[in-house]
């Protein structure tokens, strides 16, 4: 046996019969997938800016009702509306670098390549952009209602809270213990992410990669 | 039913003319009849998808097999966790078999199940320039559709033509 003979018998596949008729099928299949990828990036988009835009009416309203003293929540609102528009930057900028599959297989592998880097160095820094932010604009949130009602709550209620200890349990927990475990426990499963998801595909691109430098 | 559409007429053609080249690299990146009709209805809709920008810089053939070997590498790679989900329920030599005329269909059969089965175990890389190359796809449409150069398009077929020889190695043994 010879390449000619192998050349001989794959040439001799046919191509399937009927092939024609998938065109209705796929049609649908198309039109629904679409309808339903639609609605679903409707949904992520919307309720991402929906609620980054409902917090900031909130502390908006909160800001409106303190009067003067309410000012700090000017910071929070910014820095939530700050995280929303990284949001909106990466998703427009992920719709504009999409390849399609008519490139070439080394330019598709360069893309991937670069979004899985991109998206690596973007979880890799959730600290920087989001965690951060949105652990500052709650401590500026909370310190200004803190202040606030220390200025107009009656002479010893704080002190006669923190007598009690389930509240002053609860308070303690909370502020020492639940807000800074849901902080980590998010920081931690995108780090999961990373390292069990991403990187191993970046590797492998990587891998297919050096072999194609290796052949040119 | 409405009437086809000029986009639908051309897939239509495309389909009955180009078929093949689906079915081939359907049948090369998947390992099992359900995986290879989920590829075969990925690479279908990356085909209706992408069919507006066709500019007919290449020949269809061409362009064809580059969404088909994107799709079908991505595929291989991507949707790892959808490929587990499918469950293994044929083997891909039961699929039902596109060739030819009884006379020497058995022959053809036993050296075409070993020669897919050689391709499979090869990286996904050199089963893309394996395909091309049985297909007779000059090197200059070979470098088109993998993006490498001309000048070392020879040099990766030497390599996977090499390769593909070892793994036949045995089964050359049994057809001699």
């Amino acid at each position: 046996m010879n390449w000619s003979d192998l050349e001989y018998v794959w040439k001799r596949q046919a191509p399937p019969a009927g092939a024609s008729a998938d065109v209705d099928v796929l049609r649908r299949n198309f039109e629904a997938s679409h309808r339903k990828t639609a609605a679903a990036l409707a949904v992520r988009d919307y309720s991402e800016a929906a609620a980054g835009l409902l917090s900031s009416a909130v502390f908006a309203y909160t800001w409106w009702r303190l009067g003067r003293d309410g000012w700090p929540f000017a910071i929070t609102i910014a820095l939530i509306l700050g995280v929303s528009a990284v949001f909106c930057r990466e998703r427009i900028r992920s719709h504009r670098r999409r390849v399609g599959p008519a490139v070439s297989l080394l330019a598709k592998l360069d893309a991937d390549i670069a979004e899985l880097r991109h998206q690596r160095r973007l979880i890799f820094s959730i600290t920087t952009w989001y965690l951060a932010p949105l652990a500052a604009s709650w401590a500026v949130a909370v310190a200004t209602l803190a202040v606030h009602s220390a200025r107009h709550a009656p002479p010893g209620f704080f002190i006669d809270l923190m007598k009690n200890p389930a509240t002053a349990s609860f308070i303690i927990a909370y502020f020492l213990v639940c807000a800074p475990l849901c902080f980590w426990w998010a920081w931690r499963m995108n780090r999961t992410a990373v390292l069990e998801r991403l990187d191993p595909r970046i590797e492998e691109l990587e891998k297919l990669r050096r072999d194609l430098s290796i052949s040119q | 039913m409405s009437p086809p559409t000029a986009h639908e007429s051309v897939f239509r053609a495309w389909l009955a003319e180009y078929g093949g080249i689906i079915a081939k690299v359907t049948r090369s990146y998947a390992h099992s009849v359900p995986e290879a009709e989920d590829l075969r209805q990925e690479i279908l809709l990356q085909l209706w998808t992408s069919m507006p920008s066709f500019r007919q810089e290449s020949s269809p053939s061409t362009w064809i097999y580059r969404v088909c070997l994107n799709t079908a590498m991505s595929w291989l790679r991507g949707d790892g966790r959808r490929r587990r989900r499918i469950e293994p329920r044929a083997d891909l030599s039961e699929m039902p078999e596109p060739s030819a005329s009884p006379a020497d269909a058995a022959g053809s059969k036993d050296l075409l199940d070993q020669l897919y089965g050689a391709i499979h175990a090869m990286p996904e890389f050199d089963r893309a320039l394996v395909l091309l190359t049985l297909d007779g796809f000059p090197y200059r449409d070979i470098a088109d559709i993998t993006g490498i150069t001309e000048n070392h398009v020879g040099v990766a077929l030497t390599r996977a033509r090499k390769r593909l020889a070892e793994l036949l190695k045995g089964a050359t043994h049994e057809l001699e």
